[in-house]
Formats: C-alpha cells, sequence, structure tokens
C-alpha cells in the first residue's frame, strides 16, 4: 500500500504540468517563476472552492480555535494559512485519517465518497500554497566532528583531541541542546590545544606561534596595538569571516586582562586564543554584521556564511584559503563560482567527510562500531570486520561521487571495495587477500550495490538473527524514500493455543502471520517480501540457502504491480527500475542534511525542480550535489521576527 | 512567582554576589541545621512482567516481596510501592509509545501536536526542583545515563531526541546526560579518580577563567542583540553553560575557601563529626553493565553525599538498544518486551527487570548505610525507581512501576504497598516535590492534586 501511495503521489501531476516542464527547459527561470504562479494561484482558488466547505463542515466543529479543541487538533490556523509549513504534517495526517475512514468519526456527519476522494487527492496541490521561502536557518553549532577537524586546520592538532565532548543526535539535522557542562570542556580543549602549540615559558616561540601570533613585540612598541593586530587575523580564521570592531574591543579586553594578571605578551596572546576558542562565533556559525533583509524578512546568505555551510557539507571542516579570498570578493555566491568550488572541494580527499557526516548515516552504517552482535554466533565481528564494512560502503560512496556515476549504482553496480577480512563474507577469502581495501569486480548478480552489501545487511539485523522486517523497512525508508508508519499499539497477541504450532514455523512462515490480521497486512504485505528476498544473506551479510534451522530458504516475492521476483537479484532489478524515486530520495536527504532541517512546505517544490534537471543527465552524482547547493533555500535564509511580523499583520 | 531562580540570581546580582547567598544557606552551617532533601530518579524502559513486580498484599509486602524486588528486600521498609498511578495517554501520539515512555516519564506533559518535530514539551520535574534547589550547590542538577542518547528513530514525526530525554530545562531545551564516569568525576570534584586514569591532563578551573569568561559573555551578549529571536534562542544555550560554569568556578572558590578557614579553626567544620566519610570512587575497566551502572550509581550519591547536588537523574537504559549478555543473552531489551507470553522472552525480561531493580537497590541500600545528622543519608533522600510503561508487550500505561525510596526528611512514610492509588503520574511528580520540600507554583504536568496518603 505505502509502495503504491508514494508512486500514486507522485504521479498525479497533471499532464499539462509536464507540458510545463518541458517548456521550462527553454527558459527556466522566466518559465518556473511563471509556472509556479500559475500553479499556485490554481491551488489557492481550489483550496477555497473545495477544500475550505469541506473542512468547515466536517472538522471544524471538533477540531477549532476553542477549548478543548479533540485530540489537541485545530483547523482554525490551518485554514488561514493552509500552506504554511507549520501546517504539512498536520494536513497529511488529515488525509489519511480521511483516506482511512477514522475521520470524521462514526456519527458524525459523513461527506460522500466523491467528496472523500476529492479531499485526499488534494494533497499533492497542498506545496503550491507555500509562498517561497528558503526555511529558516537558525545559526548551527560545529558537531563534534566538525570542531575537532576546525581545530584541525586551525593549530594542527588531532581532531580526536575533541573525543571527549558527548556524541550528537543528529536526525534530520536538528543537534541536541549545549549541555550545561560542555562549556567547560571547551575550555579544557582549548588548554590543551595551548599546552601542545605553545613553546614552554622563556623558550623560542613555536613555528605555529609565529604563524598565528607573528613576530615577537619588540620593547617600546605599542603591545596593545599589537594585541589588536594579531586578534584581527586569529578571529578572521577562526570565525571564519572579518570580526566586527566590537569583537575585536572584546578580544584585546581579554588580552588587557593577561597583562594585568602579571603575564609576558606571548602568555596573554595566549588567554586572548582561549577566549576566541571558546567564544560563540567560533563555536557557532554565525553571521558577518547585521543582514539587510527585504521586506519579507528573506535575505540572501552573506559569502562568509555560505564558506562555511559548503565547506562545512562537503569537508566537515572550515574554509580554506580560497573560499575565504572569494568570499571576501563577494565572488563565491556566483552560480560558475560556486559550481567550480564544489568541483574543486569533492576532488580533494577531505570531501570523504560527505561519507562520514551524512552517507554514513543515510545507509545506516555509522553505527556498526557499537552494534552487539552474539559473539558465540558471530565471531567474525571483530573491530577488522566492522571497520572493512564500514570501509567498504565508504569507498563505494566516495567512487560513485568521484566518477559522478548515476545514483542508480547504489542499488546496482557490478564492483565494490573489498580487503582479505570482508572478502571472507562475500566467499572470496582466496582471491581477495591482505589489509588493503580495492576495487573488486563482481560476478555475482546477487551482490553489488547497497542491497547485498555486509555492512547494510549486518546493520539491519538482530544481534542473533536476520530482520526481514527490519530490512523491508531499510529498503523503502532509505532507498526509496517512503514513509513506513509505526507498528499500531497493542499488536494483538498470537493465540496461546497456537503456540505449539508456531514455534514449528519458520521465520518467514511466522512474519507472514503478520498478513493475516488486516491491520498488519497494510504495510507487511510490501515489508516483507523485501525482506525476504534478502534472507539468503544471513545477519552479517553472508550467502546461505538454509537457516539456522537447515531449513532451505525461500526468498522469492512478489511486489504491487505483480512484480515477481526469486531472489536478491531480481528484486535489485526492480528497485533500480524505480530510478526517479531513488534518486528523488537521495536528493531530499542531502538537502535535509545540508540546509540542517527537515524539508517542509517549498522545500517540495525545490525538489521537483532539481528532479527535473536530474531526469534529464541520468540522475548523476555530482549534479545532485550541485543541485543542491545552488537551491535556493540553500543560498537564503529567513529571518525568524519578520515571519512573525508578517503574521500578526 | 515567588522562587529563587538561579538566573535571576546571576544576572541581577553577579556572581560574587552569589557567594555570601550560598553561605548563608549552605545546610550545616549551623550544628541544629536539617540536612537537606536530595531528590533522584532512575529509569529503565519497556515495562515490566505484572505478575512478577506488583506485591500480593499490601498485607505481605514486607515479610514476601515479589520477585522483581527481591534485591530491596533489606531496605523494603524505607520503599513505598504504589500500584494504580497511570501515565499520561498518549494519544494523538499512539504510534509512539517508546518515544513517550521516557520524555513523559517526568513532564507527565505530552509533546505539542503542531510542534512535534521540535523539542517542545515542558519542563521536567527534576529541572522544576534544580530551580529551586540547585542555587545551593556547586552543580544545580545532574543527569546520568548508560548509554550515549544518540538512538535515532522517528515515530509519528516526532524530534528524534524525544526517544532518548527525560529531563528538560524549559519545553523546548532537551538535557543531555552524561555517560563517561571519568567526566563525571572530574566535574562534580575537579578532580580525577585516584590512582589512576587518565581522562583528564588538565588544569582546574581558575579565577583567571572565570574573568575571562565574564568577557566573552559580555561579547556573545553584543552578539546576540545583532541576531533575529530565533538564533538569539540557539544562543541562549550557550549563554546558560558559560554561566553554569562560572557558577562552578565561584563554588569552587567558595569550597576552597571554606575548607581553609575550618583548617584554620576560624569556623566549624560542615560535616557532622558522626557523618560517614565521603565514598570512594572506583571505575571499572572492563564493559560490564552492572560495575557500569553501580559506579555511576556511587557517583550519585557521592555528589549527594558532599552536597554538590540535590537532584539527580539517571536513565539506566534508553528505550532501545540495550542488550544485557551479563545475563547469558544476547538479543535486545525491546525485542523481548513484545513476547506475547512466549515463557523464554517473559524470563528474559524478568531477568532484565530484577537487573535494572537490583542496581536501583545497589544504590539505595549504600546510602542506608551511609550515617548522616543523626540518621541515614537515605533518611533524607527521595529515590524513584521507574518505568514509562507498565506492559511493554501490550504498551500499556494505566498502572506504572513505580519504587519509592526513602524518607524525604520525614516527609514520606515508608514500608507500605498501596494496592489501589487513584492518581496520575504528574500527580506522584508534584507529590515528590512537595515532600522534597519545593515550593510549586503549579502541578506537574496533567496532575490535578497530590497523593496524600504517601505522606507521613
Amino acid at each position: 500500500m505505502a509502495a503504491e501511495a508514494a508512486t500514486r503521489h507522485r504521479s498525479n501531476t497533471p499532464a499539462w504540468l509536464g507540458l510545463c516542464l518541458i517548456l521550462c527547459l527553454a527558459a527556466p527561470d522566466v518559465l518556473a517563476a511563471a509556472n509556479h504562479d500559475a500553479l499556485k494561484a490554481d491551488a489557492d482558488q481550489f483550496f477555497r472552492d473545495r477544500v475550505t466547505p469541506f473542512v468547515t463542515t466536517y472538522c471544524i466543529p471538533c477540531h477549532q480555535n476553542k477549548r478543548p479543541t479533540r485530540g489537541g487538533v485545530n483547523f482554525s490556523p490551518a485554514l488561514k494559512t493552509p500552506g504554511h509549513a507549520a501546517f504539512t504534517e498536520h494536513w497529511k495526517r488529515a488525509d489519511a485519517r480521511v483516506k482511512a475512514n477514522d475521520m470524521p468519526p462514526k456519527g458524525a456527519p459523513q461527506p460522500s465518497d466523491a467528496d472523500r476522494q476529492m479531499f485526499t487527492e488534494w494533497l499533492p496541490k497542498l506545496k503550491y500554497l507555500s509562498d517561497k521561502d528558503p526555511g529558516p536557518f537558525v545559526i548551527r553549532r560545529l558537531t563534534k566532528t566538525e570542531y575537532g577537524n576546525t581545530l584541525r586546520d586551525l593549530f594542527g592538532v588531532d581532531p580526536s583531541i575533541a573525543d571527549g565532548l558527548p556524541d550528537e543526535v543528529s536526525g534530520q539535522g536538528y543537534l541536541n541542546s549545549l549541555s550545561s557542562l560542555q562549556l567547560e570542556q571547551y575550555l579544557n580543549i582549548a588548554d590543551r590545544v595551548l599546552r601542545q602549540i605553545a613553546a614552554p615559558p622563556g623558550g623560542r616561540p613555536t613555528d605555529i606561534e609565529k604563524r598565528l601570533f607573528g613576530p615577537s613585540i619588540t620593547p617600546g612598541n605599542d603591545a596593545r596595538q599589537a594585541a589588536r593586530k594579531v586578534a584581527r587575523s586569529l578571529a578572521r580564521k577562526a570565525y571564519r569571516r572579518p570580526p566586527t570592531e566590537a569583537e575585536l574591543d572584546v578580544l584585546v579586553a581579554t588580552f588587557d586582562l593577561g597583562v594585568r594578571n602579571k603575564l609576558a605578551y606571548q602568555s596573554a596572546l595566549h588567554l586572548m586564543l582561549k577566549a576566541v576558542l571558546v567564544s560563540p562565533q567560533f563555536l557557532f556559525i554565525t553571521p558577518a554584521g547585521d543582514a539587510a533583509a527585504s521586506s519579507n524578512g528573506i535575505v540572501q546568505l552573506d559569502d562568509y556564511q555560505l564558506a562555511s555551510r559548503l565547506s562545512y557539507l562537503l569537508w566537515g571542516t572550515m574554509p580554506d584559503e580560497q573560499l575565504m579570498t572569494l568570499a571576501d570578493n563577494g565572488k563565491l555566491h556566483e552560480p560558475a563560482v560556486l559550481k567550480a568550488q564544489v568541483k574543486r572541494l569533492l576532488d580533494d580527499r577531505r570531501s570523504r567527510a560527505l561519507f562520514d557526516g551524512f552517507g554514513a548515516h543515510w545507509l545506516s552504517v555509522g553505527g556498526l562500531k557499537r552494534q552487539v552482535f552474539d559473539p558465540a554466533l558471530f565471531p567474525q565481528m571483530t573491530t577488522a570486520m566492522r571497520q572493512a564494512m564500514y570501509d567498504e560502503v565508504r569507498l563505494f560512496f566516495q567512487s560513485i561521487v568521484r566518477d559522478d556515476e548515476s545514483v542508480i549504482r547504489f542499488v546496482d553496480s557490478k564492483y565494490t571495495y573489498l580487503n582479505g577480512t570482508v572478502a571472507e563474507i562475500y566467499g572470496l577469502g582466496k582471491t581477495v587477500q591482505g589489509p588493503e581495501m580495492r576495487k573488486v569486480l563482481l560476478r555475482d548478480g546477487n551482490r553489488g550495490g547497497v542491497l547485498g552489501m555486509p555492512g547494510i545487511l549486518a546493520a539491519t539485523s538482530f544481534p542473533n538473527r536476520t530482520s526481514p522486517v527490519k530490512r523491508g523497512v531499510w529498503v523503502l525508508e532509505q532507498v526509496l524514500g517512503e514513509h513506513v508508519p509505526a507498528a499500531p499499539p497493542d499488536v494483538p497477541a498470537l493465540d496461546k493455543q497456537d503456540q505449539g504450532s508456531v514455534a514449528k514455523l519458520t521465520l518467514r512462515q511466522r512474519t507472514e502471520l503478520h498478513r493475516t490480521n488486516p491491520v498488519c497486512a497494510n504495510c507487511h504485505k510490501i515489508l516483507d517480501p523485501i525482506g525476504f528476498g534478502l534472507e539468503k544473506f544471513d545477519a552479517i551479510g553472508r550467502w546461505r540457502d538454509r537457516d539456522h534451522n537447515g531449513q532451505p530458504i525461500d526468498s522469492t516475492g512478489e511486489l504491487p504491480g505483480a512484480k515477481r521476483f526469486s531472489g536478491p537479484a531480481d528484486l535489485k532489478a526492480i528497485i533500480a527500475g524505480r530510478d526517479a524515486d531513488v534518486a528523488r530520495n537521495l536528493a531530499e536527504k542531502l538537502l535535509a542534511y545540508a540546509l540542517g532541517r527537515k524539508l517542509e512546505g517549498y522545500d517540495e517544490i525545490v525538489v521537483d525542480e532539481l528532479m527535473a534537471d536530474l531526469a534529464r543527465d541520468g540522475y548523476r552524482m555530482r549534479s545532485l550535489i550541485n543541485g543542491v547547493v545552488t537551491s535556493y533555500p540553500f543560498l537564503h535564509r529567513r529571518i525568524e521576527e519578520h515571519r512573525r511580523l508578517n503574521e500578526q499583520n | 512567582m515567588s522562587r529563587i531562580n538561579r538566573r535571576d540570581c546571576l544576572k541581577g546580582l553577579g556572581v560574587s554576589l552569589a557567594l555570601p547567598l550560598m553561605d548563608s544557606l549552605g545546610w550545616a552551617d549551623t550544628k541544629a541545621a536539617k540536612p537537606p532533601v536530595r531528590l533522584g530518579f532512575m529509569y529503565m524502559p519497556h515495562g515490566v512482567i505484572m505478575d512478577q513486580f506488583w506485591p500480593a498484599s499490601s498485607e505481605t509486602f514486607l515479610s514476601s516481596p515479589p520477585p522483581a524486588l527481591e534485591s530491596l528486600r533489606p531496605v523494603l521498609n524505607q520503599c513505598v510501592v504504589m500500584k494504580g498511578i497511570s501515565g499520561v495517554p498518549i494519544a494523538p501520539f499512539n504510534g509512539a509509545p517508546h518515544a513517550l515512555e521516557l520524555s513523559t516519564w517526568l513532564t507527565a506533559m505530552l509533546p505539542a501536536a503542531d510542534k512535534r518535530h521540535e523539542i517542545n514539551i515542558a519542563i521536567s520535574a527534576d529541572q522544576i526542583a534544580a530551580n529551586h534547589v540547585g542555587a545551593f550547590t556547586a552543580l544545580p542538577s545532574l543527569e546520568l545515563a548508560t548509554m550515549p542518547q544518540t538512538w535515532k528513530e522517528n515515530q509519528e514525526g516526532l524530534n528524534e531526541g524525544y526517544y532518548s530525554h527525560c529531563s528538560f530545562r524549559s519545553p523546548t531545551q532537551a538535557v543531555p546526560a552524561e555517560v563517561n564516569p571519568r567526566n563525571v568525576l572530574y566535574r562534580l570534584f575537579n578532580k580525577q579518580e585516584r590512582g589512576g586514569g587518565a581522562a583528564h591532563e588538565s588544569s582546574p578551573l581558575s579565577s583567571l577563567d572565570r574573568s575571562l569568561l565574564d568577557i566573552v559573555l559580555g561579547g556573545a551578549r553584543d552578539l546576540r542583540r545583532t541576531l533575529p529571536v530565533s538564533d538569539q534562542r540557539k544562543l541562549d544555550e550557550y549563554l546558560d553553560s558559560v554561566r553554569s560554569v562560572e557558577r562552578r568556578i565561584a563554588a569552587i572558590e567558595y569550597r576552597q575557601k571554606d575548607a581553609a578557614m575550618e583548617k584554620a579553626g576560624v569556623r566549624a567544620s560542615k560535616r557532622h563529626a558522626s557523618d560517614s566519610p565521603p565514598i570512594e570512587i572506583r571505575i571499572p575497566d572492563g564493559e560490564k553493565r552492572s560495575e557500569y551502572m553501580q559506579v555511576m550509581c556511587d557517583l550519585n550519591i557521592l555528589a549527594f553525599q558532599t552536597d554538590t547536588t540535590r537532584v539527580s537523574t539517571y536513565i539506566g537504559s534508553t528505550p532501545n538498544g540495550a542488550s544485557y549478555p551479563e545475563l547469558g543473552f544476547n538479543d535486545q531489551h525491546h525485542s523481548n518486551t513484545h513476547h506475547n507470553d512466549d515463557p523464554e522472552k517473559v524470563r528474559k525480561i524478568a531477568r532484565i527487570t530484577e537487573f535494572n531493580i537490583a542496581q536501583f537497590a545497589y544504590m539505595v541500600k549504600k546510602m542506608a548505610n551511609l550515617r548522616e545528622a543523626g540518621g541515614t543519608l537515605l533518611d533524607n533522600c527521595i529515590m524513584m525507581w521507574g518505568s514509562g510503561l507498565e506492559d511493554g508487550n501490550k504498551h500499556t500505561r494505566e498502572s506504572l512501576p513505580f519504587v519509592i525510596a526513602g524518607k524525604g526528611g520525614g516527609s514520606i512514610k515508608t514500608g507500605r504497598f498501596f494496592s489501589d492509588t487513584k492518581g496520575n503520574q504528574g500527580d506522584l511528580l508534584t507529590t515528590l516535590l512537595a515532600c522534597a520540600g519545593i515550593p510549586i507554583d503549579r502541578p506537574v504536568g496533567i496532575a490535578t492534586k497530590q497523593i496524600e496518603e504517601l505522606k507521613a
């Protein structure tokens, strides 16, 4: 159902829109704008004429601006500004409830079937109600990894200096809040950095000190003046933008504090550097000065902010001198310049950060190191094995980026990267030996691509067995970008007297019991076949024909649309055939990661436009990355207070 | 609202003026003073096997406790168990039982439905307490966890932070927990484990750091003025964090001054001569969960014993990802909770529950053996153990499992089991805050009353 529904949503685009999209190719900017205006006008009218009466009749009586609102749902504000991003979820849930005949509840007046259908088919138009809006870009704290890398680039220290910081929850880009004690760790780390780079008291300055602080001061020169000069150059690097005079005053004040405490010139500079490292301008990505917002509260990112955004996205670290110089000259936001920089950054080895920060989470191997496996059943899962599994996925991801391959390669590929350790999982231990990872051509059609990759198969298993359900959900959500709702609460227990017989069933037969229950069947009829299609891979990704009880494994299945398959190779082909869905999912996930927030409202239109471009060149990876980096929400931000004022008016 | 807000205190008076305040309110300054009541919470996810957890009757509660509570037997007369405390009904988030079992546990409140993808819930009971008593101690509150709070699972579109956090400093700010015992030791006492561990090679915080932070804080406020509202909110977390370090440095200096005065004979010791000496902390090297949890419990005890904080929250396990190889099986806690009465899985869940309660028992038994002000440390504490579901198999929350240990400075009458308490989670939290002497101006979450029968 889920798969069908999603495909249906996407093919719901009216034919004339397709025509518009083709016309767009001629003069994309002008036509896209005009096209959007026309669609918006149409959607506005449809909302006024059809949706508003429906909601007013069937929803508002219970769900309105009056206490108590039923179930915490209130349609009054959503009726006023239906396109506001805050209500996207609201409408989606309403749509699902109405479609499932859950709402309006029994006993309340019921809409006709035609009206019900109108309401549920209206949802794809929702996005056109949104104003062109880049979304808020709230100042963002550096992640633990970014912070460590930035210290490395500034001072040449090992990034592991940041290891003591707490781990982060970064789902949808939302970082967890700053612990009230974290600043203390920042102070400690600053101390340790200083100890590593500074000469002993009275000793000759180290090279790095010379680079950061310039020459030692000679008697007679104005120490304060010299310190201010040092502060200016330090802050430009560490704050990743030129400091304001007020910010320099603060830093010089810390220098003065050192002098008052009888510190020598050099030591007072150390104190100043410590102040830099615990300042919000270092720990957060902040705008360079007051942004002059247009009347709708939308501003273009300044070039320094853009340099940071781009550099932390692709390199996981601070912008280098070239990016900074382009920002100084106000050139970075120019599309040609920006694309050239994307290429330069991606060609650099630091771009592995795109995998560690994004790819590893997308493909779910970020937690492999810490995942629990039953040591008795899977003694193979050593540290070296987990590392090799991770590296295989990483090198595979990086090769698609490096060679600008179609994103379909993620699903369907003829090569992978192996060393002797992970080759054992493939049964290729004889041909691939030694610790180095290398590119290996695969003969086995069941392998090649993320569906048959040991790291991912292991990440979606339980400690002691495979989980067809987890694998099915993984493919739907991570590869095809569909939302699988959580299992309903109070899953009905299997009838007690059945227990004896249930014990004798295979995992497949037992899981298929899901589908005898209509509540479960909706989702499981999609999930389970995919999961069982992968059952010939065990919990750490080895091929097998029989399960642990010696029962032969049946990995045939059928997906909606009468698509039959007899094993992983067929399944892979079916999934790869949905290239637009695979590409769209990746584009959405990468855009959300780049923006550090969930996609909503207008973003959907941004992705639509991006997809049209991508389809033309066969969904190539670098085009996708370029599309994200040059997209409207990546280059702009909305300033919250202006938005609020407008809403009040 | 008439309460001592630690932030106002620091903002308005400046840190140096906060010192005499601490001085005048420190609890053991006069010999007659009563020790403060300390409040501790410890969590286990996924509920219990009900017939192994609930006592058979009030009469047999002490003499033959149920299997799950066996480890508490020596201190059962200092505990209260109540059946009938209902959890927050989770509609319209029916598909998010695990994201909500933890995040509603101390808030007794649901997240805001229209802002579900952000953190937007309510201040939690431990943080309400910290707002009131936090200004008297070096740390306003202590948040601990056994595993990193990084499990991600998006349920009902809720922010993933709901899955792994139970403390909320404000409706929009989740408080992260510390998982590394060495860090906790260092933060609590500015020192390292005796004779081992090189987690911190850092110099202790100094008064120079404090002056430095003052200047940086000034600069951060300037920056804040130039930022849009949403950015300002983000920066406030930073400002909070700076202030808390400043406070801690002030507290360390205060303690040093105090110790010097005691040594010089100018002032009587804060400690009673008969009090037990502070316990020792030994951080284990292995990966054994019990040892790890016990050192976290020890740190909690030491923090209370030395009045370094008066409020603590320990997430013994987050709702997913935990397994218990120490108990002889490797499968995950959650996958066994949906046991459908399979005896093997039921046995495993019972074992996991016993294990978790045994760690709580380790902590409160130790507290019951530490002398303080003529009684024991436990006498002056309220320690709550609990879970956010009753039955993990069916996700029910009509009667959440709780164990309360400690007499709360004489405010709670212990050694009792109530088989049919009328009240909800918010009522219970409100009652506990009241017993801890927290002046509350409004009930916690969905509370409508206090549970009077709990009180002495």
